[in-house]
């Protein structure tokens, strides 16, 4: 399913002195199988962008087509949407609010009007995706359990539903850096049953580049940047104009291209980096 | 002779330190800290490094009184945390900065969210004037001094609850996980906000964070795990033991990881803690 974002504007309290422009005509397209990074600074836009995706924001201005759905359309069948579209917030582990693990993952599917029985089936599946051990968390508070396990059951709230289209707002913020790998390995395997399509939204430039197939850059409410991460972590100083960071090894990698050193390609990951170094020192050799 | 000149500069005296989390009927649930001896010196950065769950926020949280320990002491200034007559002074001196600023917002408006802490300690007006103009400008946010906190981004919330602890000039910052909301740009604005006060107004902090990049940059660095201390060193100390550092559940910086690497494979590279030291040091080779 294909997800079609065209001129799309949004004005925090408009005609009031807080007027505030979040989003200014956007427009970029995201197709089926892609794991798209979503990056900027701070009140760039990047989360009022992806509220629009499962119509939490109503549109105002432009156009979304999330397949052949219609969001800016005031038939929008909203239930039929958000199943299609999961969203995770940010620190997800705060809406967890039921009495047991179980009944939290369950209420998803059960508001989306689906059977009983099947949900029962879908909760343990998600749960058991999320790397979580059914029976020894179904009857627990979701308080008992530890932040990392607090925020893959609530990841297992959302993925419950079957959504084709997973939105992840911050999905590491806070965790530790093996919290953080076991999130971003837990996406990936995702993908590889019901999900989809994977919008992310992430601080971590490491993370985008390695996890991310694609990536938009919003700027001040613009869309400044829609390509691939090797593309755009190529040229770092324009990066930085925006206020951004790049991966590390990517700046590594471009102050040795002023020592003399150039590895001819952008590095991803420190694996990458590594064999492109080790390659070229040899040729010296 | 030379006990007492060392215990001069001690803030923050840790002795045999145990804690646990227990319910209503005073029965362990869970694990707090353990057996924890640590001494932090006045004016010296520190960062705290643990997975999720090893301890480092309730370490925090012993440090000022919130939690009292089970077995063995706290003491700040020579204070005992215990000492109930004198948990005021010990609470004025350490301020407190934590992860979700929207849970440390008192006021609708900034200026008076800042002067929410002075004035309940009976600072004089003028005086709350001049901290709540200096707060602000050190965090970068004196444009917004008469806004509703309301309408900032998680980013610039947390800048002002760090300043609403700075307005309260306390002798040790402790921000536990304060960067963990933030994006890269405000996160270095913060860490260089921190670091600022260390070296120019001699301000004792304590950083509890996730990110390696923050720890290389302090005078020491504190690991946690499972409650118990398992390194203290300079960063180059403690990221040079590669193996503590993946039992404890973290990671190498990149420039070590990547560093540690070629160095395996025979490459003489320095042992690197920041991009820029890795960088020169493969020049080098050439």
């Amino acid at each position: 399913m294909q997800i079609k974002v065209e001129g799309l504007k949004y004005t925090y309290s408009p005609k009031t002195p807080f007027e505030k422009v979040a989003l200014d005509d956007i427009s970029f397209t995201i197709n089926e199988g892609d794991t798209i990074g979503i990056i900027g600074s701070t009140g760039s836009g990047k989360s009022t962008l992806c509220q629009h995706f499962n119509a939490l924001i109503r549109i105002s201005h432009g156009k979304i087509f999330v397949g052949d759905m219609e969001l800016h359309s005031k038939k929008l069948d909203l239930g039929v949407l958000r199943k299609t579209v999961g969203m995770l917030f940010q620190y997800p582990e705060y809406q967890l609010f039921a009495d047991t693990v179980k009944d939290d993952v369950e209420f998803g599917p059960l508001n989306f009007g689906m059977p009983k029985e099947e949900v029962g089936e879908l909760a343990k599946y998600a749960l058991e995706l999320t790397g979580l051990d059914f029976d020894a968390v179904k009857d627990k508070s979701p308080f008992e359990l530890s932040g990392g396990q607090k925020r893959r059951a609530a990841i297992a709230g959302v993925i419950a539903s079957r959504p084709e289209i997973l939105v992840l707002d911050e999905p590491t913020a806070g965790l530790d850096p093996q919290g953080k790998k076991e999130i971003l390995d837990l996406v990936k395997k995702l993908k590889e049953s019901y999900v989809k399509t994977v919008i992310m939204i992430s601080h971590n430039m490491d993370e985008i580049a390695e996890y991310c197939n694609r990536v938009i850059v919003l700027n001040d409410s613009k869309l400044i940047y829609d390509t691939t991460p090797r593309e755009l972590f190529s040229n770092p100083e324009k990066l930085k104009e925006t206020g951004l960071e790049v991966p590390h090894v990517v700046a590594i990698s471009s102050m040795l291209k002023e020592g003399g050193i150039d590895l001819g390609e952008t590095p991803l990951t420190k694996e990458e980096f590594i064999s492109l170094l080790t390659r070229r020192l040899k040729c010296e050799k | 002779m030379e006990m007492q000149t060392e215990n001069k500069n001690i803030v923050i005296e840790i002795q045999s330190l145990s804690y646990d989390y227990r319910n209503a009927e005073g029965e362990p649930i869970a694990r707090g800290v353990r057996n924890v001896t640590l001494n932090i010196a006045k004016g010296e950065f520190c960062v705290l490094l643990g997975h999720n769950g090893s301890g480092k926020s309730t370490l925090a949280k012993l440090l000022n009184g919130f939690l009292l320990p089970d077995e063995g002491s706290v003491k700040v200034n020579g204070i005992d945390t215990t000492d109930e007559k004198r948990i005021y002074d010990i609470r004025s001196k350490i301020g407190m900065v934590f992860q979700n600023p929207d849970n440390q917002m008192v006021a609708s408006i900034i200026e008076d969210d800042l002067a929410f802490g002075p004035e309940n300690l009976g600072v004089p007006r003028e005086e709350i004037e001049t901290r709540i103009t200096w707060a602000l400008e050190t965090v970068n946010m004196s444009e917004h001094r008469h806004r509703s906190p309301n309408k900032l981004s998680g980013g610039q919330k947390q800048r002002i609850a760090i300043a609403s602890v700075l307005s309260m000039l306390p002798e040790v910052l402790v921000l536990d996980e304060s960067t963990a909301m933030l994006d890269p740009k405000g996160r270095a604005e913060v860490m260089e906000t921190a670091l600022r006060l260390n070296k120019e107004k001699g301000m004792t902090v304590i950083l509890i964070t996730h990110y390696m990049d923050e720890a290389i940059k302090a005078d020491k660095v504190i690991v946690l795990n499972e409650g118990e201390v398992v390194l203290t060193g300079s960063p180059s100390e403690v990221f040079s033991q590669k193996e503590i550092i993946k039992k404890a559940s973290l990671e190498l910086p990149v420039a070590t990881s990547i560093s540690l690497s070629l160095r395996e494979m025979g490459y003489n590279v320095d042992f690197s803690l920041t991009d820029k030291q890795l960088a020169e040091s493969i020049c080098k080779l050439k």
